[in-house]
């Protein structure tokens, strides 16, 4: 199965093997066509929770979660974010001692892998990677928590890879305000400010998923290069406090940023927000659910709480979220911010998913329907990945302008 | 009496040919040691260095007035390369090591970075060749005490790929899985989980430093590591009977699978003389040292500053002998005499140890360059110990690392 679909993949352009690529998913031949011949990027998942009980690798198809070689061959993700992650409340060494391990567990995923994946930091790695027939990995750090306020371990980190910072997870840091706390700092912190400067200056992305709209605004002033929201969605279509607003997606946008499109259903529906609200015994229910069958083993828990919602939706306990929930909102970005300024932030292995977008493997789907609906395959390839690259590229001139205003 | 002996054998090597009018002026031998000398690779494996850039008000850059190295004297000594020793005390132990020994790492790499005109990191043979052809510095850096892993032997691989090329198994005190030479051994040289770490660093081309290592934990290490040791520095027991030392046993051992000693210029480590008058002071010095912590807390450069005062009183009083800096030319003798001009090389221990009189600091090292001549050693020897050896032994861990890391 995966290898026909290689096969497709690779001999559309000889026009050889149409027949095949019609199959099942209903997707068109150009959408098709158009998604496999795109850098596709998504700057955001959590696999590498999974990663860390020793037992999950890419290589071989897993029956659970989103993610695995096989299923990005088939779904076409040309470039991924690995996200490291830990809850806010683990600080200090320890919260740097277990970033370093996750970072270590990547790009062991990566040696392990040579034929398909490559540790990429750069556009240009990205675009050879994908020259290649091999899948970009790339490392994002997930709070800002995880540095313990040392400009040291920043650099440690961008030394050892990482891209971007999403400046707090959902807890505040000892410098940024998170959107799903108590604010406590009034946005960024002055030693906030440095480290957004710093990440400047080392061309790590300055991402603002997850913080309060204070820190965003502060982060938007402080930094001199374009912000990405490496999984957010929009707060518009679902008032979460995790989604942005217009008005602040137009400001990421004057600054020449991108809002990465979360899939996650408490995002993208209203409806399906209301209705976690309405009961909250639900969420307890599913956690409480969680534990039991995962103990305290993270990579576990996003996956079986991906799929116990799941089970509740099934039961009518929670209403049904389709994936073009997704494209409503990568639309109403690009009416609201441009079309230079959506892109994809799935958050898979690391939240629900809606119906239609189980996983990597669905993602021509997203072409398919931006086509649908009107969009030009230019305008297709800038959310599929161009606009995210363009962010990078920016970061990267920045951080070598920098780099050299200092050394003068 | 040395310097005439010294004379005959010069004259004796080099009787014959057309050299011969020319080798009997000892100018003409000082000559051809500073050209020697300049157009060598030469290598220091150990430096304390980091210690006095954690003070935030050291400049590398500069000529200082205290301390063993900086650029300028660098320049002047011809030291081209120069291994920077991360050291925390061995009484951190878990995420704090860790978090501070990145700390340390990345302010290494400021300062490189902050002085690129001279200086550039190097991690392999190739990249310290490279930097010697552009006539820059090359700066490696050496992890010294395997507490820095914090028990996780993951950490090789990262701190490898922050460019730390060697790593001493054991400081003063036993960790937790090795045996220091100056501790009771608890663990009768190395753990099993021990021998893992010294296999993991074979595959990750980290050199294994047995300098500061229990006789029983070399022995072990000798048996288990796929590549020749270094002793980063260490000098010769047979001379100064001190446990940091190593036997001819030893010696012998390490050359006969291909490793080097790189002596150490320590007073303690080069004379016997020294040591016992130093050891019958302990009392006064212990007590003099626990006054030092009290002034200076863990403000290493403090008391280093507080210890070369003391001992310069004390030999100022005549209660311990002057060593001189010849006493260095004796050890690489001894070990050349034991084992030949493949073994040994230069670890001075730089702003870490007291140097003996007429090797001050690291400008003064043409001397070593010039005394070997006059012994009568081939210019071609004088590189290997100026440098070469250990650079072997590098190309030999990238070699095998290589190898490894395919077969995996």
């Amino acid at each position: 199965m995966v290898r026909a679909i290689l096969c497709t993949g690779a001999s559309v352009a000889a026009g050889v093997v149409l027949a095949v690529a019609m199959k099942a998913d209903g997707i068109s031949e150009r959408a098709r066509k158009l998604h496999f011949s795109s850098i596709v990027v998504d700057t955001h998942d959590d696999t590498t929770q999974r990663f860390l009980d020793g037992k999950f690798d890419l290589g071989p198809r897993s029956a659970t979660g989103s993610i695995d070689i096989p299923r990005m061959r088939e779904g076409n993700l040309s470039a991924i974010f690995f996200s490291i992650w830990m809850p806010s409340k683990i600080t200090g060494p320890d919260a740097v001692n277990r970033a370093i391990v996750q970072i270590d567990a990547v790009r062991e995923q990566v040696r392990k892998h040579p034929d398909d994946l490559v540790l990429a930091t750069t556009t240009a790695e990205i675009r050879d990677v994908h020259k290649q027939g091999k899948i970009a990995a790339l490392l994002g750090v997930e709070g800002g928590h995880m540095i313990n306020s040392d400009l040291g371990v920043l650099r440690a980190y961008a030394a050892l890879g990482v891209r971007y910072m999403t400046l707090t997870h959902s807890g505040n840091d000892e410098w940024a305000d998170s959107s799903t706390d108590k604010a406590v700092h009034n946005g960024l912190t002055d030693f906030g400010k440095d480290v957004v400067r710093e990440m400047n200056r080392l061309g790590v992305i300055v991402d603002i998923s997850h913080v309060s709209d204070k820190t965003f605004y502060d982060a938007l002033e402080t930094s001199k290069a374009p912000l990405f929201a490496s999984h957010s969605s929009c707060r518009a279509i679902c008032d979460a406090p995790r989604n942005m607003t217009d008005q602040m997606m137009r400001d990421l946008a004057a600054k020449g940023g991108v809002v990465q499109i979360n899939y996650h259903v408490g995002f993208l529906s209203q409806e399906f927000r209301d209705a976690e609200k309405a009961n909250p015994e639900l969420n307890k229910a599913i956690g409480a659910e969680v534990t039991k069958r995962c103990g305290d083993n993270e990579g576990c828990q996003l996956v079986e709480g991906d799929r116990i919602t799941r089970e509740y939706v099934e039961q009518g306990k929670l209403p049904r979220v389709e994936f073009s929930k997704i494209i409503e909102h990568i639309d109403h970005a690009v009416k609201v911010a441009g079309i230079d300024h959506a892109g994809l932030g799935s958050d898979f292995d690391g939240a629900n998913m809606p119906y239609g977008m189980e996983d990597v493997t669905k993602l021509p789907k997203i072409t398919d329907a931006l086509l649908q609906k009107g969009y030009s395959e230019g305008d297709v390839k800038k959310i599929l990945g161009e606009n995210t690259l363009r962010v990078m590229s920016d970061a990267e001139r920045i951080s070598r302008e920098l780099n050299s205003a200092s050394k003068k | 009496m040395r310097r005439v002996l010294a004379f005959l054998r010069v004259s004796f090597c080099l009787c014959g040919g057309f050299f011969f009018a020319r080798c009997t002026s000892a100018d003409d031998i000082a000559e051809r040691a500073r050209k020697l000398h300049f157009s060598s690779i030469v290598l220091d494996t150990h430096a304390d260095t980091p210690q006095r850039l954690l003070t935030g008000t050291f400049d590398l850059g500069k000529r200082d007035a205290e301390g063993h190295v900086d650029i300028p004297r660098m320049r002047e000594g011809g030291l081209n390369a120069q291994f920077f020793s991360i050291f925390i005390t061995g009484r951190t132990l878990g995420p704090p090591a860790v978090q501070q020994a990145l700390d340390q790492i990345d302010l290494v790499r400021q300062n490189v970075q902050g002085h690129s005109k001279d200086l550039t990191l190097a991690a392999t043979a190739e990249e310290i060749r490279r930097a010697h052809t552009q006539g820059k510095i090359a700066i490696l850096m050496g992890i010294e005490g395997g507490h820095m892993i914090g028990n996780d032997i993951r950490m090789i691989r990262i701190y490898r790929q922050l460019g730390v090329r060697y790593m001493t198994l054991a400081h003063f005190y036993n960790d937790e899985w090795a045996d220091s030479s100056t501790d009771k051994p608890v663990h009768n040289g190395l753990t099993d989980f021990g021998k893992d770490v010294v296999r993991e660093m074979n595959r990750q081309g980290m050199l294994v430093d047995i300098s500061h290592v229990s006789d029983k934990t070399f022995y072990d290490a000798l048996e288990v590591s796929k590549v020749p040791l270094i002793a980063s520095h260490s000098s010769v027991r047979a001379i100064s009977n001190h446990p940091r030392n190593m036997s001819d046993d030893m010696i012998k051992a390490l050359a006969a699978k291909g490793g080097v000693i790189q002596i150490n210029y320590e007073r303690n480590y080069l004379s016997e003389e020294y040591r016992t008058a130093f050891a019958s002071l302990a009392g006064d010095v212990s007590r003099m040292e626990e006054k030092f912590k009290k002034e200076c807390g863990d403000d290493n450069v403090c008391i280093g500053r507080a210890e070369i005062r003391l001992e310069k009183e004390l030999t100022d009083a005549g209660k311990l002998p002057h060593v001189s800096w010849e006493k260095i030319i004796e050890h690489i003798e001894h070990v050349v005499k034991l084992v030949g001009p493949d073994h040994v090389g230069l670890g001075s221990d730089f702003d870490g140890a007291d140097m003996p009189d007429g090797l001050e600091d690291c400008s003064k090292l043409p001397k070593i360059t010039e005394a070997l001549l006059r012994r009568g050693y081939s210019e071609e020897d004088i590189r290997k110990i100026l440098g070469g050896n250990v650079l072997r032994v590098m190309e030999q861990s990238e070699k095998i690392s290589k190898g490894m890391q395919a077969a995996q």
